[in-house]
Protein backbone atom coordinates (compact mmCIF):
# COMPACT_ATOMS: atom_id res chain seq x y z
CA UNK A 1 0.00 0.00 0.00
CA UNK A 2 3.18 2.35 -0.65
CA UNK A 3 1.86 5.34 -2.92
CA UNK A 4 4.39 8.58 -3.53
CA UNK A 5 4.03 11.58 -4.04
CA UNK A 6 5.89 14.45 -5.07
CA UNK A 7 8.46 16.27 -2.61
CA UNK A 8 7.32 19.71 -4.03
CA UNK A 9 3.85 18.29 -3.31
CA UNK A 10 4.57 18.31 0.31
CA UNK A 11 6.55 21.15 0.81
CA UNK A 12 3.57 23.07 -1.12
CA UNK A 13 1.30 22.05 0.88
CA UNK A 14 3.50 22.83 4.05
CA UNK A 15 4.08 26.38 3.21
CA UNK A 16 -0.13 26.66 2.74
CA UNK A 17 -0.83 25.26 6.05
CA UNK A 18 1.74 27.68 7.73
CA UNK A 19 0.31 30.67 5.77
CA UNK A 20 -3.83 29.94 5.73
CA UNK A 21 -2.87 29.02 9.30
CA UNK A 22 -1.11 32.43 9.57
CA UNK A 23 -3.30 34.67 7.80
CA UNK A 24 -6.48 33.36 7.23
CA UNK A 25 -7.97 31.72 10.45
CA UNK A 26 -6.25 32.89 13.33
CA UNK A 27 -5.20 35.88 11.70
CA UNK A 28 -5.00 37.76 14.87
CA UNK A 29 -3.69 35.37 17.04
CA UNK A 30 -0.28 33.92 16.01
CA UNK A 31 -0.02 31.86 19.42
CA UNK A 32 -3.31 30.39 18.66
CA UNK A 33 -1.66 29.54 14.93
CA UNK A 34 1.41 28.40 16.53
CA UNK A 35 -0.50 25.69 18.86
CA UNK A 36 -2.61 24.67 16.26
CA UNK A 37 -0.06 23.62 13.47
CA UNK A 38 2.29 21.97 16.35
CA UNK A 39 -1.19 19.60 17.48
CA UNK A 40 -1.10 19.03 13.81
CA UNK A 41 2.41 18.07 14.12
CA UNK A 42 1.82 16.53 17.13
CA UNK A 43 -1.04 13.92 15.47
CA UNK A 44 1.73 13.07 12.38
CA UNK A 45 4.51 12.72 14.54
CA UNK A 46 2.40 10.32 16.62
CA UNK A 47 1.06 8.09 13.52
CA UNK A 48 4.84 8.28 11.82
CA UNK A 49 6.45 6.86 14.56
CA UNK A 50 3.89 3.58 14.94
CA UNK A 51 4.65 3.33 11.27
CA UNK A 52 8.57 3.75 11.68
CA UNK A 53 9.00 1.53 14.47
CA UNK A 54 7.41 -1.49 12.67
CA UNK A 55 9.44 -1.93 9.71
CA UNK A 56 12.02 -4.04 9.84
CA UNK A 57 15.41 -3.01 11.05
CA UNK A 58 18.61 -4.06 7.66
CA UNK A 59 19.85 -6.95 8.79
CA UNK A 60 23.62 -6.68 9.67
CA UNK A 61 24.04 -8.90 12.33
CA UNK A 62 25.38 -12.32 11.82
CA UNK A 63 22.92 -14.53 14.09
CA UNK A 64 19.94 -13.49 12.51
CA UNK A 65 18.06 -17.01 11.69
CA UNK A 66 16.90 -17.44 8.18
CA UNK A 67 13.38 -16.67 7.62
CA UNK A 68 12.83 -14.18 10.30
CA UNK A 69 12.23 -11.00 9.74
CA UNK A 70 13.45 -8.68 12.51
CA UNK A 71 11.90 -5.94 13.85
CA UNK A 72 13.08 -3.41 15.96
CA UNK A 73 14.22 -4.46 19.61
CA UNK A 74 12.37 -2.49 22.05
CA UNK A 75 13.93 0.69 23.36
CA UNK A 76 15.50 0.70 26.93
CA UNK A 77 16.34 3.86 27.75
CA UNK A 78 15.62 7.81 26.49
CA UNK A 79 19.03 7.69 25.03
CA UNK A 80 17.72 4.75 22.62
CA UNK A 81 14.77 6.15 21.59
CA UNK A 82 16.82 9.58 20.88
CA UNK A 83 19.01 7.81 18.65
CA UNK A 84 16.06 6.21 16.91
CA UNK A 85 14.62 9.84 15.98
CA UNK A 86 17.97 10.78 15.01
CA UNK A 87 18.86 7.93 12.59
CA UNK A 88 15.83 6.54 11.25
CA UNK A 89 13.00 8.32 11.87
CA UNK A 90 14.98 11.63 10.65
CA UNK A 91 15.72 9.39 7.54
CA UNK A 92 12.24 8.56 6.61
CA UNK A 93 11.10 11.96 7.03
CA UNK A 94 14.12 13.78 5.25
CA UNK A 95 16.55 11.44 3.49
CA UNK A 96 19.21 12.06 5.80
CA UNK A 97 19.83 11.83 9.80
CA UNK A 98 20.45 14.67 12.14
CA UNK A 99 24.20 15.83 11.87
CA UNK A 100 24.79 16.42 15.95
CA UNK A 101 23.30 15.75 18.71
CA UNK A 102 24.60 16.82 21.96
CA UNK A 103 23.00 16.30 25.56
CA UNK A 104 23.32 17.52 29.18
CA UNK A 105 22.81 13.99 30.96
CA UNK A 106 20.08 16.06 32.88
CA UNK A 107 17.17 15.51 30.15
CA UNK A 108 17.90 17.89 27.46
CA UNK A 109 18.64 16.93 24.20
CA UNK A 110 19.98 19.44 21.37
CA UNK A 111 19.62 18.02 17.72
CA UNK A 112 20.92 19.91 15.09
CA UNK A 113 20.38 19.49 11.66
CA UNK A 114 22.69 21.10 9.34
CA UNK A 115 20.08 21.29 6.40
CA UNK A 116 16.80 21.38 7.28
CA UNK A 117 15.16 20.33 3.73
CA UNK A 118 11.71 22.02 4.58
CA UNK A 119 13.09 24.96 4.83
CA UNK A 120 15.92 24.73 2.04
CA UNK A 121 13.92 27.13 -0.29
CA UNK A 122 12.98 29.74 2.18
CA UNK A 123 14.03 33.15 1.74
CA UNK A 124 13.61 36.46 3.34
CA UNK A 125 12.44 39.52 1.30
CA UNK A 126 14.68 41.78 1.58
CA UNK A 127 12.46 45.09 2.25
CA UNK A 128 13.16 48.63 1.85
CA UNK A 129 11.77 50.02 5.27
CA UNK A 130 14.61 50.89 6.69
CA UNK A 131 16.83 52.35 3.33
CA UNK A 132 17.41 55.26 5.45
CA UNK A 133 19.69 53.77 8.39
CA UNK A 134 22.43 51.55 7.77
CA UNK A 135 21.74 47.84 7.44
CA UNK A 136 21.73 46.38 10.92
CA UNK A 137 22.64 42.59 10.64
CA UNK A 138 20.47 42.09 13.52
CA UNK A 139 17.48 42.62 11.87
CA UNK A 140 18.20 40.43 9.38
CA UNK A 141 18.27 37.61 11.85
CA UNK A 142 15.00 39.13 13.31
CA UNK A 143 13.73 38.72 9.63
CA UNK A 144 14.73 35.68 9.55
CA UNK A 145 13.50 33.98 13.16
CA UNK A 146 10.17 36.12 11.94
CA UNK A 147 9.49 34.37 8.95
CA UNK A 148 10.54 30.80 9.58
CA UNK A 149 9.51 30.58 13.24
CA UNK A 150 5.94 29.61 12.08
CA UNK A 151 7.32 26.87 9.65
CA UNK A 152 9.26 25.65 12.98
CA UNK A 153 6.18 24.62 14.80
CA UNK A 154 5.18 21.70 12.76
CA UNK A 155 7.91 19.81 12.93
CA UNK A 156 8.82 20.52 16.53
CA UNK A 157 5.44 19.22 17.08
CA UNK A 158 5.95 16.15 14.62
CA UNK A 159 8.92 14.93 16.99
CA UNK A 160 7.05 16.03 20.01
CA UNK A 161 4.20 13.30 19.04
CA UNK A 162 6.79 10.76 17.91
CA UNK A 163 8.51 10.99 21.60
CA UNK A 164 5.68 10.83 23.19
CA UNK A 165 4.21 8.04 21.57
CA UNK A 166 7.84 5.94 22.53
CA UNK A 167 6.91 6.99 26.09
CA UNK A 168 8.66 9.84 27.04
CA UNK A 169 6.75 13.69 27.48
CA UNK A 170 9.12 16.48 26.45
CA UNK A 171 8.90 19.92 25.40
CA UNK A 172 10.01 20.60 22.15
CA UNK A 173 11.61 24.01 20.85
CA UNK A 174 13.44 24.86 17.83
CA UNK A 175 16.16 27.20 16.72
CA UNK A 176 17.54 28.95 13.34
CA UNK A 177 20.92 30.13 13.02
CA UNK A 178 21.11 31.09 9.23
CA UNK A 179 18.90 30.72 5.96
CA UNK A 180 20.22 29.56 2.87
CA UNK A 181 22.13 31.52 1.43
CA UNK A 182 24.62 32.09 -1.14
CA UNK A 183 27.49 34.69 -2.08
CA UNK B 1 -7.57 -22.19 15.15
CA UNK B 2 -7.74 -18.42 16.51
CA UNK B 3 -10.51 -17.81 18.89
CA UNK B 4 -9.84 -14.15 19.45
CA UNK B 5 -7.53 -11.76 18.79
CA UNK B 6 -7.06 -8.20 20.56
CA UNK B 7 -5.02 -4.75 20.71
CA UNK B 8 -4.50 -3.66 24.05
CA UNK B 9 -3.27 0.29 24.14
CA UNK B 10 -0.52 1.97 26.20
CA UNK B 11 -3.03 2.69 29.43
CA UNK B 12 -4.38 -1.34 29.28
CA UNK B 13 -7.73 0.39 27.42
CA UNK B 14 -9.07 -2.16 24.72
CA UNK B 15 -8.27 -0.81 21.17
CA UNK B 16 -9.99 -4.06 19.42
CA UNK B 17 -11.27 -6.87 20.54
CA UNK B 18 -12.68 -9.60 17.87
CA UNK B 19 -13.60 -13.28 18.56
CA UNK B 20 -13.81 -15.89 15.94
CA UNK B 21 -15.80 -18.52 17.07
CA UNK B 22 -19.44 -18.56 17.90
CA UNK B 23 -19.94 -20.83 20.54
CA UNK B 24 -17.82 -19.14 22.69
CA UNK B 25 -18.78 -16.78 25.34
CA UNK B 26 -17.23 -13.62 24.31
CA UNK B 27 -17.23 -12.35 27.90
CA UNK B 28 -14.96 -15.13 29.01
CA UNK B 29 -12.59 -14.07 26.11
CA UNK B 30 -12.51 -11.01 27.92
CA UNK B 31 -11.79 -11.73 30.56
CA UNK B 32 -8.41 -14.14 29.64
CA UNK B 33 -7.43 -11.35 27.40
CA UNK B 34 -7.64 -9.08 30.68
CA UNK B 35 -5.58 -11.70 32.66
CA UNK B 36 -3.24 -12.12 29.55
CA UNK B 37 -2.37 -7.90 30.73
CA UNK B 38 -0.70 -8.84 33.97
CA UNK B 39 1.42 -11.20 32.43
CA UNK B 40 2.60 -9.26 29.81
CA UNK B 41 3.58 -6.20 32.47
CA UNK B 42 5.35 -8.51 34.49
CA UNK B 43 7.46 -10.12 31.53
CA UNK B 44 8.26 -6.56 30.69
CA UNK B 45 9.15 -5.19 34.44
CA UNK B 46 11.19 -8.52 35.61
CA UNK B 47 13.12 -9.96 33.23
CA UNK B 48 14.11 -13.36 33.33
CA UNK B 49 17.76 -14.05 32.24
CA UNK B 50 16.92 -17.43 30.95
CA UNK B 51 13.97 -16.57 28.76
CA UNK B 52 13.81 -14.11 25.78
CA UNK B 53 16.18 -10.75 26.16
CA UNK B 54 14.84 -7.34 27.35
CA UNK B 55 14.23 -5.51 23.44
CA UNK B 56 12.24 -8.44 21.67
CA UNK B 57 8.74 -7.61 20.59
CA UNK B 58 7.56 -10.57 20.72
CA UNK B 59 6.75 -12.05 24.42
CA UNK B 60 6.08 -15.96 23.26
CA UNK B 61 3.75 -18.22 25.27
CA UNK B 62 1.78 -16.10 27.92
CA UNK B 63 0.71 -18.94 30.07
CA UNK B 64 -2.07 -21.77 28.90
CA UNK B 65 -5.29 -22.18 30.26
CA UNK B 66 -7.45 -25.28 30.46
CA UNK B 67 -8.19 -25.14 27.12
CA UNK B 68 -6.45 -21.81 25.44
CA UNK B 69 -2.35 -20.80 24.73
CA UNK B 70 -2.24 -16.93 24.57
CA UNK B 71 0.74 -14.99 23.00
CA UNK B 72 1.69 -11.53 23.45
CA UNK B 73 3.37 -9.32 21.28
CA UNK B 74 4.26 -5.45 22.58
CA UNK B 75 5.71 -2.86 20.17
CA UNK B 76 7.93 0.16 21.15
CA UNK B 77 4.97 2.31 21.92
CA UNK B 78 3.22 -0.07 24.27
CA UNK B 79 0.75 -1.29 22.38
CA UNK B 80 -0.03 -5.08 22.76
CA UNK B 81 -1.73 -7.48 20.83
CA UNK B 82 -2.90 -10.81 22.15
CA UNK B 83 -4.10 -14.02 20.35
CA UNK B 84 -6.00 -17.01 21.99
CA UNK B 85 -6.05 -19.56 19.90
CA UNK B 86 -7.09 -24.02 20.63
CA UNK B 87 -4.63 -25.56 18.58
CA UNK B 88 -2.07 -27.43 20.71
CA UNK B 89 0.76 -27.87 17.87
CA UNK B 90 1.71 -24.30 17.30
CA UNK B 91 4.90 -23.57 15.61
CA UNK B 92 6.55 -20.44 17.09
CA UNK B 93 7.69 -19.36 13.66
CA UNK B 94 3.58 -18.84 12.08
CA UNK B 95 2.78 -17.10 15.56
CA UNK B 96 5.78 -15.06 14.77
CA UNK B 97 4.32 -14.28 11.05
CA UNK B 98 1.07 -13.42 12.38
CA UNK B 99 1.99 -10.56 14.66
CA UNK B 100 4.01 -9.14 12.40
CA UNK B 101 1.43 -9.08 9.56
CA UNK B 102 -1.43 -7.74 12.36
CA UNK B 103 1.64 -5.33 13.03
CA UNK B 104 1.24 -4.22 9.89
CA UNK B 105 -2.51 -4.03 9.73
CA UNK B 106 -2.62 -2.12 12.83
CA UNK B 107 0.02 0.68 11.91
CA UNK B 108 -2.27 1.25 8.43
CA UNK B 109 -5.45 1.42 10.83
CA UNK B 110 -3.79 3.98 13.42
CA UNK B 111 -2.52 5.76 10.47
CA UNK B 112 -5.94 7.09 9.47
CA UNK B 113 -6.37 10.70 9.73
CA UNK B 114 -9.73 10.32 11.27
CA UNK B 115 -8.59 7.21 13.96
CA UNK B 116 -8.36 8.93 17.24
CA UNK B 117 -5.76 7.62 18.86
CA UNK B 118 -7.36 5.91 22.26
CA UNK B 119 -10.13 5.25 20.98
CA UNK B 120 -11.25 1.81 19.79
CA UNK B 121 -10.54 1.14 15.84
CA UNK B 122 -13.31 1.32 13.98
CA UNK B 123 -12.10 0.77 10.55
CA UNK B 124 -13.92 -1.59 8.60
CA UNK B 125 -10.73 -2.35 6.38
CA UNK B 126 -8.90 -3.31 9.71
CA UNK B 127 -11.49 -5.54 10.05
CA UNK B 128 -11.69 -7.46 7.28
CA UNK B 129 -7.86 -7.50 6.72
CA UNK B 130 -6.97 -9.02 10.80
CA UNK B 131 -10.02 -12.20 9.63
CA UNK B 132 -8.29 -12.76 6.42
CA UNK B 133 -4.63 -13.17 8.07
CA UNK B 134 -6.77 -15.12 10.84
CA UNK B 135 -8.21 -17.70 8.51
CA UNK B 136 -4.68 -18.08 6.61
CA UNK B 137 -3.15 -18.39 10.17
CA UNK B 138 -5.41 -21.83 10.28
CA UNK B 139 -4.43 -22.82 7.11
CA UNK B 140 -0.69 -22.53 7.04
CA UNK B 141 -0.51 -24.89 10.34
CA UNK B 142 -2.59 -27.53 9.39
CA UNK B 143 -0.62 -27.84 6.25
Amino acid sequence: MGREVSESCVESLLTEMVSSYCTRFYADKPDLAARRIEAIGYQVGHQLSERTQSEPKPVYEANIKPGYTMERPRFSDHLEAIKFICKDFWSELFKKQIDNLKTNHRGTFVLQDNKFRWLSRMSVDPSPENTGSAQDPSTDENKAAQATSMHLYFPCGIIRGALSNLGIPCAVSADISNLPACE
Amino acid sequence: MIVCVAVVGHQNNPLYIQSFTEADDALKLHHIVHCSLDVVDERVNNPKKSGPTLNETFLGLLYPTENYKVYGYLTNTKVKFILVTTDLDVRDADVRNFFRRFHSAYVDAVSNPFHVPGKKITSRTFAERVSTIVKSFGLSSAG
